[in-house]
């Protein structure tokens, strides 16, 4: 049977997807092709969305970039004709073979995602799918898959690296008869988005997942804890889960045993510190999503006061593999202490921006060059930022660090949900330390002091170094103000908030000091301390730069060189871009 | 519980592992922990982070309200961190903390004169202590409030609005209005201390007086020959009169303070020989700056015609005014200069120039002043200076003088003046005042032992300590200072007293405690747009000598303000400073941790304060964020009306919806008021701010409902008090752990708002004569011994209110039974809520309540009925909602839906009128089901009847009757019939919009069958509306029993009661039951303490026949009106006395305030009480009490605050019988009646003042 698949992940979509599906289905039903024409999630290399892979019956083709048009000339050329479309083709066979963006990459998690349809539970059974549950329901005892687990050396991928075993253990020694576990799919970090991804492209994985976890501790109730930001995995895991129902691998007595367990979804409003687990299951409890102290911990007071197990996306994918293959499947990859892989969302001044699962040990470097392909206009690298707001940057320089959970944490960074923003010249990390600040003083929820007025504090300083109006003595009260918030907050959000702030006073405090002293943002970010002029040598008076400012104020006379009234500039750069003859000189 | 060992400080203790950090510490006294979101009624939280405690081995620092030991655990509460987070912690709240904690008025004057306080203290027409609170840092408001330079006024936030409040003006006010009979502080013993004050000035006399007040002999020694300074030879007359100086010298003086003038510091004597050789223990220099500046000009000192201004004003007031001619000018532009050109022109001078080298704008004399003087003629030339003197001979003929220009200062000070070449102008003059500074005459310090000066001559002492640097010897004022203002001076001087005081003590001079203050303008500009709200008023124009009455003399040309002025000009205060400055946690942490702020000045958020709801204000900018109004209103109330809105910086907390709270389900408890550590949530008090004035505690009982809460008054003087409990322990710690209803919170205002009755009278044919208590006594006496002679002493009734105390009840009971041999006693509100004292002899014996509040949460399964929560007994409902919490199963039966109705399992919504219906079909289930003791019948009598009684109410004919559908009522039965649940029934006798006449009967039906009588955790619940209604039974208030709920049957008991009453009381004691038939046709003299039986037409009919009638009351209404003999009646705050409670809980509550009535209720009632039976004598509560402990057998044991007859109901039954019995009854669908008004002035308030105003 021929297929053809298009990839419609939230980032296939918005690169006009279902424009691309539309097309593909018409040009299929006018010629009356034999081709079955299926959705798929995001293979993770978004970059070269819309994907379309065209299945003839022997090999598989993957276009890139597809539009409209593109699709009805693959359709009218390859699929009709039997000539592929050279050009837009990225590989022919496996790609993982085929295009460095995969070669690097080891596949647990995002092993199906953009090659199943994640709408289809039998395309999931097809390969392996609730192989793993029906193993476990069928030869383990809960301690058993405890200790499977255990083995395995998973650790959370939500960002603190919790074993995952020890979790479950404590949630199973936990005395009761009801008990809860939670997926957590509030992937909150800015630039992250990896439990979305497959969320929307294997939803089904974690649903098997989490069965694999109610049947270790105990649990006959489960919550899928999805941010109302993600409306497709919202509505594939419904599909999922219907499915799932009608299959009888949800409800009273599943796989034929008498194992019980049911599956709700609840949709967060959108509060980044419901990521944190008791403010997560305080909003599922109705209330406002505010962390409370611990402990107790969820596991021995969680949900509506019962035992209670909370998991990231990314690790209850996992699990299915692992019981499936077992423990040494699993930590054959990554390190001693960081076992298996880790999917990375790789954004920023990168070539190829996308999702990118490798395994623990790599190396920064090979990230960003081997399946990144390097630095977009081939700009110098400057850093990374790992960890979203909680994280912080690693500079170029140690570009070597082997990632996994500990090595990270050395740095001042950490793993956390696996964001991965790649910086280059152009990137002021005074302003960058800034913007991360700035979201989660926003989005902290006012809890406690430090957090809600420290916070608040710090970003001012920023506010006022990146304004040129910082004073010596503010880069010792940022990080004593820093220190002090970090020592003294109840939850994570809190306490890693000052991160960004602190690894970029530890790598690079000359930055600060050519803002505060010098009064000088060398990555010419900061509009405050820039400053732009017209060489009159170089203008040749071809009036486009005055055309472009918004503020009138670069004035001259045709053919004349120009000039800028700095009184009058606000400095959004619009002539400095326009320039083609590099006249405009910015300092 | 095991305890483990942990190290706090170095030192190891057992503790519990239950506690927390925080309770361990604090308990065992080890430190006090500073805490803002933690309390010990709610659940840890830890959001403030001010708990903080060090773990060794842990990075983090711990929030000790919220972290359990563990053992072996090590724990620094004080180390270097710690102290260090907490300061930050706090600084980053105070920093976000839009508010003033006094107002910038206060905070702004240099003698730190309580200015917003003495405002509102005068605004509530309490002079005397407005004058008081001056007096405390000023002894010179006579003078002072008249010539200040009122730095409180520039910086009053009015001045944003329109104009400043007139502070000064009101403070001269106060001062005036005790010049007839001056106050008089009290001198303490002497302390064998003497000082020397140099300088019988401002600073030098406040130093004395402040001194004086300390118990130290003074002497002032003044080298002119009067005393008052500057004050005297400063100012002029027409300013200041110097007869009004002379009286508050005189009572500075009045202290004892010893005065000599004409003695000069290094003519006369020296700084040795007054250590030395006279042996004062200390000196105090206040030598001023008396020495007029020169102006620098050649021949300056050499011309005749020119005088400085100083020696001008000084030599008015020593050889009187001089006789002026021609023209004089001034040069200068501060007081001095005005002061000068104003005199010169009352001495006679055709007309009067003042040169100044800046422009009016610059001028650092008072506005006013310089206004004044323009008015009466004073030609002011602006920007010119003099240049040069133009002299005939040796005598001034003119001057010349250059225009000026003014630049900018470069260094940020005020514009400099510069002489403008060729501009040169002359003015004619006949004499020139210079005056344009003063410095300090250093002469006296040319002795040996000298004190150290700076190089312009002033002396330089400790900031804080006023030491100079010759041990002993210290300084302030103008001679510190150089020439600045009265009010520094006396700043000053009272600071250096404080000084010198301690160094008298112990040998070290004292410094003032550092203080914290929060304001407003500290972090961010006061806009006009935040205080849009307030309306604009006029300032009160100060009342002047007409121009033309001013020249040629010396009149006082400001005159003062009158009494409606002064009244009116309060009311522009806008009260900045806070109302819970000495409750306020955060203010008292910012003392102790010695907070900088500057480093966090930042953005800040700004609110408009919430005074939508009629008695609580809502000031968001003083909100912390600690959650403790949220989480006592949703997890102690379960009303929920508060939450967090936004996030990040911008977090708050505030209604829900963000709505006004009377639109969210508030119940106007207030409990958020005693939750908020600091003043963002507030009463909205009646009368003005006074939070500066301390206050005490006084722990009471609330005088409302029956349930006997306790509650705090925060009491600042006789009539200036609220309700505040969250700063006493006990009453925090009570049955209502502090919690109160809106009644309990708000009821209170009727004794602050209601005019009292506070003379007794005697009223013939409508006219009122107001006599003495003797007479009033003896009248009432006469008159119901003649009546007695006429129609016997049965012809007397006695009527008590239920509020009254448990000693007012049994003495009254005693003046009818004992004194007047009358049984008829009983209460109007009984009357009027039907309660027969027969109906439940035979099952429980008296209708109070068998179990307790404790016993009721513990149990299965809580049915109300006839109760409204929504109005009546809040603190139950949070009782019943959190045994609904901890698993009890809630039924509700109300025909309405109440407060509590959602919080119910089951809402069984019954026909008014039909729960007698409902309870009788449940006893026939229960008969039916045979879940009852199958021996009952052997046990209680009347069981085949019973049967019978409720045989005809089958299901569908309750269901019908009942209005409530099968399946609600199918649920009520299961839930009921359960043999396994305990059962705990909870009513109010005394609603009548519910019950039917027997609905109490058929509900004890079927406690009795069901043996939940006395059970654990089972029984009924008794409330009554009233907070001695339980009392008034136990005392025999009652027609049908004596104290202790003996009946006429019980003859042993009746007979021990008459022997210590050494009454005959089987003669008198009938048990007859009174209604009001029997009231109208018995009753020809009638005594009411405390009701108003004349608001009720029931009442008011059965007092037909009455021939006298004496009304006791706290207040005038109906009743007062048409009695005979009117008495004042102490109220709740002015009497000591027990009141028992609805769970028999007896308390004991302590007199507040002295009795306004001039007489104690107990003491009048025992007046009247001496016309028939010999008086009581001694300490009368005390003694009732012990009585009442002999004659009521329950209350022999009973220590106040324990519940009485603990096992009385443990038979199951009715005690003393010996064999109880069903109630039967015919039953009835008709409720009751509607309620009428009270006959209670205080609920009447309450209803109409409190519940109209929140729409409840």
């Amino acid at each position: 049977m021929k297929e053809i698949m298009i990839g419609l992940g939230t980032c296939g979509i918005s690169a006009g997807g279902l424009e691309v599906m539309k097309t593909v289905k018409e040009a299929v039903k006018e010629r009356n092709l034999e081709v079955e024409v299926k959705e798929t999630g995001c293979m993770g290399n978004c970059y070269a969305e819309v994907l379309l892979e065209y299945f003839d019956g022997k090999d598989r083709f993957l276009y890139s970039r597809v539009t409209s048009e593109k699709a009805r000339k693959i359709v009218e050329e390859h699929v009709l004709k039997g000539n592929p479309l050279r050009d837009s083709l990225i590989s022919v066979g496996d790609v993982a073979d085929q295009i460095d963006f995969f070669k690097n990459q080891e596949r647990i998690v995002l092993k199906n995602c953009g090659r199943i349809d994640p709408t289809s539970i039998d395309e999931y059974l097809a390969c392996d799918g609730y192989a793993a549950i029906r193993k476990v329901l069928g030869e383990y005892t809960p301690a058993q898959v405890v200790d499977i687990v255990k083995e395995s050396g998973l650790r959370g991928r939500g960002g603190a690296g919790f074993p995952t075993g020890l979790k479950w253990q404590l949630a199973l020694q936990a005395p009761g008869n009801k008990k809860y576990v939670i997926c957590n799919a509030d992937e909150g970090d800015p630039g992250a988005f990896m439990d979305r991804s497959v969320l929307e492209g294997n939803p089904h994985a974690v649903i098997e997942g989490m069965i694999i976890a109610a049947y270790a501790i105990g649990a006959d109730e489960g919550y899928i804890y999805v941010r109302a930001e993600y409306p497709k995995a919202i509505e594939r895991l419904r599909t999922a889960l219907h499915d799932c129902t009608r299959k009888g691998f949800l409800g009273e007595g599943i796989f034929d045993t008498d194992f019980t367990f049911n599956l709700k979804i609840k949709e967060g409003a959108g509060a980044f510190v419901c990521g944190e687990e008791t403010a997560l299951m305080a909003s599922i409890e109705g209330k406002r999503g505010m962390p409370r102290i611990r402990p107790p911990f969820p596991a021995q007071k969680g949900l509506w006061g019962k035992p209670t197990n909370i998991n990231n996306v990314e690790t209850l994918a996992n699990v299915p593999f692992i019981l499936l293959n077992g423990a040494r499947a699993f930590n054959r990859f990554g390190t001693e202490k960081s076992a298996g892989t880790k999917v990375f969302a790789l954004a920023g001044k990168v070539k190829h921006s996308g999702l990118a699962e490798v395994p623990m040990g790599i190396t920064i470097h090979d990230i960003v060059f081997k399946i990144g392909g390097g630095i977009k206009q081939d700009k110098k690298f400057k850093a990374v930022q790992m960890g979203g707001p909680s994280g912080g940057c690693i500079p170029a320089r140690m570009a070597d660090l082997k990632i996994d959970y500990d090595e990270l944490k050395k740095t001042g960074a950490i793993m956390g949900s696996g964001g991965m923003i790649v910086l280059d010249e152009d990137t002021c990390m005074v302003d960058l330390a800034k913007y991360f600040l700035t979201f989660t003083q926003n989005e902290s929820c006012g809890k406690c002091t430090f957090c809600r007025i420290g916070t608040k504090r710090m970003l001012e300083i920023l506010e006022r170094i990146c304004d040129g109006q910082g004073k010596e003595s503010d880069m010792d009260l940022l990080e004593d103000l820093a220190n002090q918030i970090i020592t003294t907050s109840l939850c994570g959000l809190g306490q890693s908030a000052p991160n960004p702030v602190l690894t970029t006073l530890k790598y690079f405090r000359n930055e600060y000091e050519d803002h505060i002293i010098h009064k000088k943002c060398t990555a010419h970010s900061c509009p405050s301390l820039v400053t732009y002029t017209i060489d009159p040598d170089k203008c040749t008076g071809c009036t486009l730069c005055a055309r472009k400012c918004p503020t009138d104020a670069i004035t001259g006379d045709k053919k004349k060189p120009h000039v800028l009234d700095p009184s009058l500039c606000i400095k959004c750069g619009n002539c400095y871009d326009a320039c083609n003859f590099d006249a405009v000189i910015r300092t | 519980m095991k305890k483990i060992e942990i190290t706090i400080n170095g030192k190891k203790y057992p503790v519990n592992p239950a506690s927390t950090i925080y309770e361990i510490v604090t308990e065992k006294g080890i430190d006090d922990i500073p805490t803002l979101c933690h309390e010990e009624r709610l659940e840890p939280y830890g959001s403030c982070f001010v708990c903080v405690v060090e773990v060794e081995g842990q990075k983090k620092l711990l929030p000790s309200c919220s972290t359990r030991p563990r053992e072996g655990m090590k724990i620094q509460t004080r180390s270097e961190r710690v102290i260090r987070a907490r300061k930050t912690a706090l600084e980053l709240l105070f920093s976000n903390h839009y508010a003033d904690c006094i107002g910038p008025c206060t905070h702004n004057c240099p003698a730190s004169v309580d200015a917003q306080t003495y405002i509102a203290l005068i605004s509530m027409g309490k002079h005397d202590e407005a004058l008081q609170l001056v007096k405390k840092t000023n002894p010179f408001p006579l003078a002072i409030g008249r010539v200040c330079v009122r730095d409180c006024e520039t910086v009053c936030r009015r001045c944003i609005i329109d104009e400043p409040v007139a502070i000064n003006f009101l403070k001269r006010y106060v001062a005036d209005a005790d010049l007839k009979d001056m106050w008089s502080p009290d001198i303490p013993r002497g302390t064998g201390k003497s000082v020397a004050v140099i300088g019988g000035g401002p600073s030098g006399l406040t130093c004395a007086y402040y001194l004086r007040l300390q118990g130290h002999r003074v002497r002032v020694f003044e080298k002119l020959p009067e005393l008052g300074g500057m004050f005297r030879y400063g100012i002029p007359e027409y300013r200041l009169p110097k007869d009004i100086l002379d009286r508050e010298i005189q009572w500075i003086l009045n202290t004892g303070i010893e005065a000599e003038c004409n003695r000069e510091l290094g003519r006369d004597f020296t700084l040795d020989s007054l250590l030395k050789e006279q042996g004062f223990d200390a000196v105090y220099l206040a030598v001023g700056a008396q020495a007029g500046s020169s102006m620098r000009l050649e021949h300056e000192d050499d011309t005749g015609g020119i005088v400085r201004g100083v020696e001008f004003l000084r030599d008015c007031q020593i050889k009187g005014n001089p006789e002026l001619s021609g023209t004089v000018i001034v040069v200068g532009g501060g007081n001095t200069a005005i002061d000068a050109a104003r005199t010169a022109l009352r001495c006679g001078a055709d007309s009067v120039k003042l040169v100044y080298r800046r422009s009016i704008k610059e001028m650092p004399a008072h506005e006013a002043e310089v206004k004044a003087a323009r008015e009466e003629g004073v030609e002011m030339h602006f920007l010119s200076n003099p240049k040069r003197l133009i002299r005939e001979g040796d005598r001034l003929k003119a001057i010349e003088c250059l225009k000026m220009e003014l630049v900018d200062d470069e260094k940020g000070g005020r514009p400099r003046p510069v002489p403008i070449a060729g501009s040169e102008f002359t003015i004619e003059c006949s004499l020139c005042i210079s005056a344009i500074g003063q410095k300090v005459d250093t002469t006296f310090n040319d002795s040996p032992t000298r004190c150290d000066l700076e190089s312009w001559g002033t002396l330089i002492v400790r900031e804080d300590t006023f030491e100079t640097s010759v041990k002993g010897v210290f300084a302030g004022g103008d001679a510190v200072l150089g020439p600045w203002t009265a009010v520094a001076a006396i700043g000053h001087g009272r600071r250096a007293a404080e000084a010198i005081s301690g160094y008298l003590k112990t040998g070290r001079a004292s410094k003032p405690p550092v203080r914290f203050y929060s304001f407003k303008h500290n972090l961010a500009e006061v806009t006009e747009s935040e205080l849009s709200h307030h309306q604009k008023i006029k300032r009160e124009k100060m009342p002047e000598l007409p121009l033309r009455e001013r020249k040629e003399n010396f009149d006082e040309v400001e005159l003062g303000f009158s009494r409606q002025q002064a009244q009116k000009e309060t009311l522009r205060c806008l009260e900045c400073g806070c109302t819970e400055y000495h409750d306020c946690a955060l203010r008292r942490y910012a003392d102790e941790y010695q907070l900088d702020i500057s480093n966090y000045v930042g953005e800040v958020r700004k609110y408009q304060v919430d005074n939508r709801h009629p008695f609580i204000s809502l000031d968001a900018n003083k909100c912390i964020n600690c959650g403790r109004c949220i989480r006592t209103c949703s997890e102690m109330l379960k009303v929920s009306a508060l939450g967090f809105v936004y996030r990040g910086f911008s977090a708050v907390a505030r209604p829900a919806m963000e709505n006004a709270l009377m639109e969210t389900n508030c119940i106007s408890c207030g409990n958020c008021i005693d939750a908020c550590p600091t003043g963002a949530i507030t009463e909205k008090y009646p009368y003005k701010v006074v939070g500066t004035l301390p206050r005490e505690n006084h722990a009471s009982i609330c005088n409302f409902c029956s349930l006997g809460c306790n509650l705090n008054y925060r009491k600042i003087s006789d009539d200036i008090y609220y309700i505040s409990n969250a700063q006493n322990e006990a009453v925090l710690r009570s049955h209502n752990q502090g919690y109160l209803c809106v009644k309990g919170r708000f009821g209170y205002r009727h004794l602050q708002e209601l005019d009292r009755l506070l003379k007794p009278a005697i009223q013939r044919e409508g006219k009122p004569r107001t006599v003495s208590m003797e007479e009033a006594v003896q009248h009432t006496q006469k008159r119901i011994r003649d009546l007695v002679e006429k129609y016997g002493p049965g012809s007397i009734g006695v009527f008590a209110s239920p509020k009254l105390s448990n000693e007012e009840l049994y003495l009254l009971n005693k003046l009818a039974r004992r004194g007047i041999g009358t049984n008829r006693i009983h209460s109007f509100s009984n009357l009027l809520s039907g309660l027969h004292g027969d109906r439940v002899d035979r099952s429980i014996g008296m209708a109070v309540s068998t179990t307790d509040f404790d016993q009721m949460q513990e149990s299965d399964v809580v049915v109300t009925f006839n109760t409204d929560f929504t109005e009546e007994n809040h603190i139950i409902a949070q009782k019943i909602k959190s045994a609904g919490k901890r698993g009890a199963r809630i039924i509700e039966i109300n025909s309405n839906e109440t407060k509590l109705t959602p919080f119910a399992h089951l809402w069984v919504d019954t026909k008014r009128g039909t729960n007698t219906v409902l309870f009788n079909g449940l006893v026939r289930e229960v008969i039916r089901q045979k879940c009852h003791d199958p021996k009952v019948g052997d046990r209680i009598d009347n069981f085949p009847r019973l049967k019978e009684q409720v045989e005809e109410f089958d299901p569908a004919e309750v269901c019908r009757l009942c209005g409530v559908s099968r399946e609600v009522y199918d649920e009520f039965i299961a839930q009921l019939v359960n043999r396994e649940h305990r059962v705990t029934l909870v009513t109010n006798i005394d609603n009548l919009k519910e019950k039917a006449e027997h609905d109490l009967d058929a509900a004890l039906n079927y406690l009795m069958l069901t043996g939940r009588v006395g059970q654990p955790h089972s029984g009924i619940i008794v409330l009554r509306d009233y907070s001695n209604s339980t009392g008034l039974m136990d005392m025999g208030v009652h027609p049908r029993y004596l104290p202790g709920y003996v009946t006429p049957e019980e003859k042993t008991e009746v007979d021990r009661i008459a022997r210590l009453w050494e009454a005959d009381l089987p003669a008198v004691f009938t048990g007859e039951e009174m209604t009001y038939d029997s009231i109208r046709e018995n009753i020809r003299g009638a005594l009411v303490f405390g009701e108003n039986p004349f608001s009720h037409m029931e009442s008011v009919r059965s007092l037909a026949n009455v021939e006298f009638l004496m009304v006791c009351d706290v207040y005038s209404c109906e009743s007062t009106e048409q009695a005979e003999v009117v008495l004042p009646m102490a109220n709740h705050l002015e009497k000591t006395g027990s009141f028992t409670s609805a769970e028999r809980r007896v308390q004991r509550k302590e007199r507040m305030n002295e009795p306004r009535t001039g007489m104690d209720n107990l003491e009048l009632i025992n007046r009247i009480y001496s016309g028939f039976a010999p008086a009581y004598r001694g300490d009368l509560p005390a003694v009732i009490l012990d009585e009442i402990r002999r004659v009521n057998r329950y209350y022999q044991e009973v220590r106040p605050g324990d519940i009485w007859g603990r096992d009385l109901f443990s038979a199951g039954h009715a005690p003393r019988v010996k064999k109880p019995a069903f109630a039967l009854f015919p039953t009835s669908t008709r409720s009751f009646r509607q309620k009428d008004q009270s006959i209670l002035l205080s609920e009447k308030y309450f209803v109409t003042k409190i519940k109209g105003k929140l729409m409840l």
